[in-house]
């Protein structure tokens, strides 16, 4: 319930705010726009030309979920040391775990919902744009299980990083400075996908799995250590 | 309610407060006064379960805050110097996140606090709207919400115009009827004398504990002042009663220390009527809390 309070709560604190609506929208939109653009492209290739293409183009629908988080965990507790709410957040019942978590779910589930909105915009424009539609054998489990699968994780991870990152900070602007370094580590299994374009295997991306879902494990574990109520409250004035 | 058993916080080689021994019992409320920088908000903190203690421990609502602040924070309402609301968020949506978070299910519960606190009819508007008045009595229905038998109020009428002021402490009035242990930080000493039961007098030690009348007593004693019509040198050492502790004239008003003044007035002021004072008035000195604090403070320990 004190988890489900809080996420409610951030959303509706967050979405308030038009600009982070607008641009939690619009990035989406727009890396789907530039699949898109990168697919019509080829548009008069054949089809087996077509799917180093395709394939490049699913790599912004990789990006998106952690990209998305970090923008929205960032603020998460720098905001509330700055809007003076915190002592009152840590006077309740709401444990380390459940305050690091709820507010990494917080930015996690939008990215998600929204990437898998756009990519579902992607594929519904690619049928149309394309003479041929979706290449065949492109959209094989290796890529769907690695957007279904993957993306939570890399997203999760964003999120985290950007939530320990924004216990620490000790100004908002130091948060934002960091945060870049959130996305960096997501970013290498996108980079090795980039260099493994037709061989994005099932064996790989279990692998790749089962050390992100390792390394959120210890993030989360690290969070809530590195979480000093305590020191907060003290040095926070 | 509230048992504080040698309750101690450094930050680092700095003493916050040190072996703070007291207790609040339910119904009571008690004023802990003391200088900025004296520990009231450590106190508070700790209290709630935010700190943890470096030494001593404090029982609250039968929980240790050192061993357990996590069974501490579902059984305290705590109003923070600084309310902290989520000002983007209407008055409702802030009470109803704060209640679901201290485990309130029933949405009825969220409407009465509101109601107790006058801000029904603002329920629906931003934080951000409210003035800072509006603001701490949200803040005291935020602690009131789940109906804790302890509140800890750290300077809740601060910065707060004379109206506003009143209708918190009105509030508080009201809210020391129940049987709560209501611990109440305050640089306002009126306030403190109107609301508290007992007083704490904080200076990173207790200073003093006790009601506002037996702190007087204990510090000043009872005083009585006689206004004559012809006051005479030398009247004051010519009283020559058992029970007068000490007599000063000064102008036409003899200051006279004595135990019981119920007792001894009678007895008083037939002697000096015997020894040719003509009396105009009979009254027991006043001695404000003010006075008692700045003692306390100035002066040092009294406990």
């Amino acid at each position: 319930m004190r988890l489900r309070a809080l996420i409610l709560k951030e959303w509706a604190e967050l979405f308030r705010i038009k600009m982070v609506l607008y641009g939690c929208l619009f990035l989406p939109l727009f890396m789907a726009g530039m699949a898109g653009f990168l697919v019509w492209q080829g548009r008069n290739l054949p089809p087996e030309a077509q799917a180093p293409l395709f394939n490049a183009a699913l790599l912004y629908f990789l990006i998106l979920p952690v990209m998305i988080p970090v923008t929205l965990a960032v603020y998460s507790v720098v905001g509330e040391k700055e809007q003076g709410t915190l002592e009152p957040l840590l006077a309740t019942p709401l444990s380390d775990l459940e305050l690091f978590l709820g507010k990494s779910l917080v930015a996690v589930i939008p990215a998600l919902l929204l990437t898998w909105a756009v990519f579902g915009l992607f594929l519904l424009a690619v049928s149309f744009l394309l003479p041929g539609g979706i290449p065949e054998g492109v959209l094989g489990l290796p890529w769907l299980l690695s957007l279904f699968g993957l993306s939570p994780l890399m997203a999760l991870f964003a999120a985290l990083v950007a939530m320990l990152i924004s216990s620490r900070a000790s100004d908002s602007r130091a948060a934002y400075q960091f945060a870049g370094l959130a996305v960096v580590p997501a970013l290498v299994p996108i980079l090795i996908y980039s260099v493994r374009l037709t061989a994005v295997d099932l064996r790989f991306v279990i692998l790749e799995g089962g050390a992100l879902l390792a390394l959120n494990a210890a993030l989360l574990y690290l969070g809530i250590r590195a979480f000093r109520r305590e020191d907060i409250l003290i040095r926070w004035k | 309610m509230i048992q504080v058993l040698g309750l101690t916080r450094r930050y680092g080689p700095r003493v916050a407060v040190e072996d703070l021994r007291f207790e609040v019992r339910p119904g009571e409320v008690l004023g802990l006064l003391g200088p900025n920088g004296a520990g009231k908000t450590t106190t508070v903190r700790l209290l709630a379960g935010l700190l943890a203690p470096s030494a001593g421990d404090a029982l609250v609502a039968g929980h240790s805050v050192a061993r357990a602040p996590e069974k501490v924070r579902p059984r305290v309402g705590v109003v923070p110097e600084n309310p902290g609301f989520y000002k983007r968020l209407t008055v409702r949506r802030n009470l109803r996140f704060f209640a679901e978070l201290y485990g309130v299910r029933d949405p009825r519960r969220v409407e009465e606090a509101l109601a107790r606190v006058g801000l029904e009819e603002r329920a629906e508007e931003p934080v951000a709207t409210l003035s800072k008045g509006l603001r701490q009595r949200l803040a005291l229905a935020r602690a009131l919400v789940h109906d804790p038998p302890v509140l800890l109020l750290d300077e809740p009428t601060s910065g707060l115009d004379p109206e506003a002021a009143k209708e918190v402490r009105d509030l508080l009035a009201e809210l020391s009827l129940a049987h709560r242990a209501i611990l109440l930080c305050t640089h306002n000493l009126a306030e403190a004398e109107r609301l508290c039961h007992r007083i704490a007098v904080l200076k990173t030690r207790l200073v003093a504990v006790g009601s506002p009348a037996e702190l007087k007593q204990r510090l000043f004693g009872r005083r009585v002042v006689v206004t004559l019509a012809n006051p005479r040198p030398g009247l004051d050492r010519a009283l020559d009663l058992p029970f007068v502790r000490s007599a000063a004239l000064d102008g036409n008003r003899l200051f006279v220390a004595l135990e019981a003044p119920e007792r001894h007035n009678p007895i008083l002021v037939r002697r000096l009527v015997e020894l040719g004072a003509e009396i105009l008035f009979v009254a027991e000195e006043e001695r404000t809390l003010e006075e008692v604090y700045l003692e306390l403070v100035e002066g040092g320990d009294a406990a």
